[in-house]
């Protein structure tokens, strides 16, 4: 198990110190996918790098099945790697740069041979053994660098935006290959990633960072059901706010006045942080979070009223982009009905799903 | 448990300390301890130690009360501004026809335009000699067809004149990068506002370029007052700066003396220095954008005709010495004729008994010097650019202070530092490595460390992951991946260094006669078939190393020198 416990990453910058790890905690078990996920500058690669030790530790520290990385170079750490360019070493073959790890732990030849090929072959990658890494396709590069970071049965494997240098296409591809070998070989992997649908297809769980804190450590769903924050509710998937006044709060939940008078009531209640509080609108005591597929669209009549602004057909859901009375800005709503679709500058009148529906109190509100 | 407290993981914690205290020990016993002897003799009477009751301005004082040093003071000023301006005389037409004007082979002529550099000036000096001495062979042609000849070439005009071909390269390739770098859409915009050629040339190319021209000037300069082998085969009764260094040695081995004359040939380097950083610092905030466009314009064939002639007249006459050189060693009888009137290999028999020590000394010193730069040079490299080092100023000693000091000065501050004292290496073959070590290592570390910041740092971040440790990583990803750019730097270093007589003239003994003092003997000997048939084997052989170097890093045989 990984433990990581009050990691921080000081760097010295022209303005003073720039703080680009900020006391992150999360425990991570053997045989897991974790993802760390968020925007760029947001620390999730110093982290992975800090794991790695191949940056300094300013502050905390790293444990691995209980023993502490903090004097353990990265040479020692028993880890593999897979980098955004892959880093494959451009004078040695495909054979050579995946037997690489193997040499250096001084293996005898015929097992380094032998171990070389059967992780060739797993990746199929048996065909170009020979072959010097400049001569292969993007995809096949990938493969080479996650041949080589698993030949020597590491103990965890890192594996820093491998999919960001692919096309669309292959990305997709890829993470359901990376996501299948990491389950063949059964290690617990770290993963890093900007892309927030490829961290939710592929991880067990998900660290979702922002300016190097972490924001929500959990399962996909649980973070996109549950988010902790706006900003996690924000960069995760697709998400309509509305502001709300607070009427009162009980065991039930907190008792919500939307615009133009709708009561909700949201068992979900979560504090706003100073930062975020500056989002909501004045006048509001809280913003609800009601994602696209939880709201439900019919005749003017029940609800929210408002226009349709324009339809987009995607797949086999529909997505209305609506007006709404007393609402600033514009509410996505996605509607799976075959039946009844609402045309462009129809009124209709929205239903949010209490249930599914989040609430984010201004601190003082909440008291 | 802070970061600065940590080393930089990947290089362990000691390897950082040890390649700084490497660096650290090379500069303070082979740079600041020679170079601080020689400061503390300049100011010691010949003969008394060094103590704080001898201490004295006496060896300065002769620049005040000796002609013979105010003249040697003058002298190098002088010629050595006079040398840099007609090198830039000559450099400025060329470099700007070969950036705005469409010509058959650029890369032959880019080529040819470093040769200078690349054949040992003195021995090209006295190339000079054969052809305009008194009994020269075009002063001799001159009076057979026009009845008068050229007046003596000894002194002022050909030491003015070798310099200047020598050294014309540096000025030349600045230039033309300059030039090649200047947004060519300016000089349109100038041309479509109504300017003519000759206005946008004056107006707008000029001005731009202006700063990269002084900067060259002022390279050209600093080589041209720290050169020993042009004005001591040239110079005749013209002493300069260098010589009197040479002749305070070894006519007198007044070591203090020496110093002291070489503090004022520093002095005078310092100052130039001092003024190309100042411009250098100007440079950056005028610096002009590149286009990947061709810089060639339409020319009026004749200007075009011009222009090619010109180019090649520069390089003909910069590379007379050399072929004459090479012509005169297979001549056995050559008097009043444009080319020899009988060829033969009669000097390459005269040699030929003579040729193996000197041959062999060359390349055994040249050998272990390039040997020692390619590991120093390689290992700080890397370790500056991957920012694991302790003591980087020490590196930056080493790598700068070449370039900054003459040979001989350096050769002065070894004799004065290695000659009594703890450590003494005089007569040594030591002492020859190291100071060629400390005169070309910049070579192999700007070469390496350009290579290093090219390469991708995660490739060695990879190989530590794998499991190697820093000295594995080095030997099989760093090394194999920078090795042709070492390889190159390498042979520059050789090559150079097989033609270097500054450093080598004074810290040579007997028993380690280089091919190059081989060849001032001879000179001095005046036996010129002898000296001509070494030199052209030494220029044969440090051109097919340079060549052969340049076509290991890829690279045009002028880029090598930038």
């Amino acid at each position: 198990m990984l433990s990581i416990r009050g990691l921080t990453k000081r760097f010295p910058s022209p303005q003073g110190e720039l703080l680009a790890v900020d006391r992150v905690d999360f425990d991570a078990a053997a045989g897991e996918f974790f993802t760390m996920l968020g925007p760029s500058g947001c620390g999730k690669t110093t982290t992975l790098r800090m794991i790695a030790g191949l940056e300094s530790v300013s502050d905390g520290a790293i444990v691995f099945d209980g023993r502490d990385f903090a004097r353990v170079p990265p040479q020692q750490r028993n880890i593999g790697m897979v980098f955004q360019s892959y880093a494959l070493f451009p004078h040695l073959s495909v054979f050579e740069n995946v037997a690489y790890g193997l040499r250096t732990r001084g293996m005898a030849r015929p097992e380094i041979a032998r171990r070389t090929d059967e992780v060739l072959r797993a990746l199929q990658l048996d065909a170009f053994a020979s072959r010097l890494p400049a001569t292969l396709s993007g995809g096949q590069q990938q493969r080479v660098s996650i041949a080589r970071a698993l030949v020597y049965r590491p103990s965890m494997l890192l594996l820093d935006e491998p999919l960001a240098n692919l096309d669309a296409k292959l990305r997709v591809q890829m993470r359901e290959e990376i996501r299948r070998i990491q389950r063949e070989f059964g290690i617990l992997s770290l993963y890093v990633t900007h892309d927030q649908e490829e961290a939710m297809a592929i991880s067990d769980r998900v660290a979702l960072f922002n300016s190097g804190r972490l924001v929500q450590v959990g399962k996909p769903r649980d973070i996109y059901r549950r988010p902790a924050t706006l900003f996690a509710a924000d960069f995760i998937g697709q998400a309509n706010f509305l502001p709300a006044r607070l009427a009162g709060r009980d065991a039930a939940g907190a008792k919500l006045t939307l615009p133009g008078g709708t009561a909700l009531v949201v068992r979900h209640a979560a504090a706003l942080g100073a930062e975020e509080a500056v989002r909501v609108p004045p006048g509001a005591d809280a913003l609800v979070m009601a994602r696209p597929e939880r709201i439900g669209i019919g005749p003017a009549g029940a609800g929210l009223r408002g226009r349709v602004l324009r339809t987009q057909q995607l797949g086999g859901c529909l997505r209305c982009v609506v007006a709404a009375e007393a609402v600033p800005g514009e509410i996505t709503v996605d509607s799976w009905h075959a039946r009844g679709e609402p045309a462009e500058g129809a009124e209709v009148g929205l239903t949010l799903d209490a249930a599914e529906c989040l609430a984010f109190l201004r601190p003082e509100a909440t008291a | 448990m802070t970061a600065a407290g940590r080393a930089v993981p990947g290089a362990g914690r000691l390897t950082p300390l040890a390649i700084g205290a490497v660096a650290a020990s090379i500069a303070l016993l082979f740079l600041a301890y020679p170079l601080a002897s020689a400061v503390l003799g300049a100011f010691v009477r010949n003969g008394q130690p060094v103590a704080y009751a001898n201490l004295t301005l006496a060896n300065f004082e002769r620049f005040l009360i000796s002609a013979s040093y105010q003249r040697a003071l003058w002298h190098s000023l002088i010629a050595g501004a006079a040398a840099t301006l007609l090198a830039t005389t000559l450099s400025l037409p060329m470099a700007y026809a070969l950036a705005r004007v469409a010509m058959p082979l650029r890369a032959t002529i880019m080529g040819l335009s470093v040769l200078p550099l690349i054949s040992p000036p003195f021995i090209g000096a006295y190339a000079w000699i054969i052809l305009l001495g008194n009994n020269g062979i075009l002063n001799n042609l001159m009076r057979q067809w026009l009845g008068f000849g050229l007046p003596s070439i000894y002194g002022f005009p050909g030491v003015v004149l070798a310099l200047a071909l020598s050294y014309f390269p540096y000025v030349f390739l600045v230039l033309q990068g300059a030039l090649a770098a200047v947004d060519t859409h300016i000089e349109e915009a100038a041309t479509v506002a109504g300017a003519s050629r000759w206005r946008v040339l004056r107006t707008v190319t000029l001005p731009m370029i202006l700063p990269a021209t002084a900067a060259g000037m002022l390279i050209v300069f600093i080589k041209a007052i720290g050169d020993f082998g042009v004005p001591s085969i040239l110079g005749g009764e013209y002493q300069v700066l260098p010589t009197l260094i040479y002749y305070q040695i070894h006519g007198f081995f007044n070591l203090n003396a020496a110093a002291a004359i070489a503090m004022v040939n520093v002095g005078l380097t310092l100052l130039a220095l001092a003024a190309l950083g100042w411009i250098n610092r100007r440079r950056a905030v005028a610096t002009v954008t590149g286009t990947a466009r061709s810089a060639s314009r339409p020319v009026p064939p004749a200007l075009r005709c011009v222009a090619i002639g010109y180019v090649w007249l520069v390089l003909v006459v910069a590379n007379l010495p050399q072929v004459v050189t090479v012509l005169y060693s297979f001549s056995e009888r050559w008097g009043d004729t444009l080319l020899p009137s009988v060829y033969g290999l009669e000097n390459y028999r005269r040699i030929a008994g003579e040729l193996a020590g000197p041959a062999f000394n060359s390349v055994v010193l040249a050998g272990a010097a390039t040997l020692v730069c390619l590991v120093f040079g390689a290992v700080t490299a890397q370790a500056v650019a991957r920012g694991r080092i302790v003591g980087r100023w020490a590196v930056d000693l080493v790598i700068m202070v070449p370039f900054v000091l003459p040979g001989l000065v350096i050769g002065v501050a070894y004799l004065v530092a290695f000659n009594e004292g703890p450590l003494v290496l005089t007569g040594t073959a030591t002492i020859l490595v190291l100071a060629y070590f400390t005169r070309r290592v910049a070579f192999v570390y700007r070469s390496a460390n350009a290579a290093i910041l090219q390469l991708d740092h995660r490739l060695e971040e990879a190989s530590s992951i794998c499991g190697a440790s820093w000295a594995t990583t080095m030997r099989r990803i760093t090394l194999p991946l920078i090795a042709p750019a070492l390889l190159a730097g390498g042979i520059l270093v050789f090559a150079t260094l097989i033609g270097e007589i500054s450093v080598t003239v004074l810290l040579y003994s007997a028993k380690w006669k280089t091919l190059t003092i081989a060849i001032y003997e001879y000179l001095l000997g005046n036996d010129i078939a002898k000296a001509s048939a070494l030199g052209t084997v030494t220029i044969i052989l440090t051109l097919a190393l340079v060549a052969g170097a340049s076509r290991l890093a890829g690279r045009n045989m002028a880029d090598m020198f930038r």
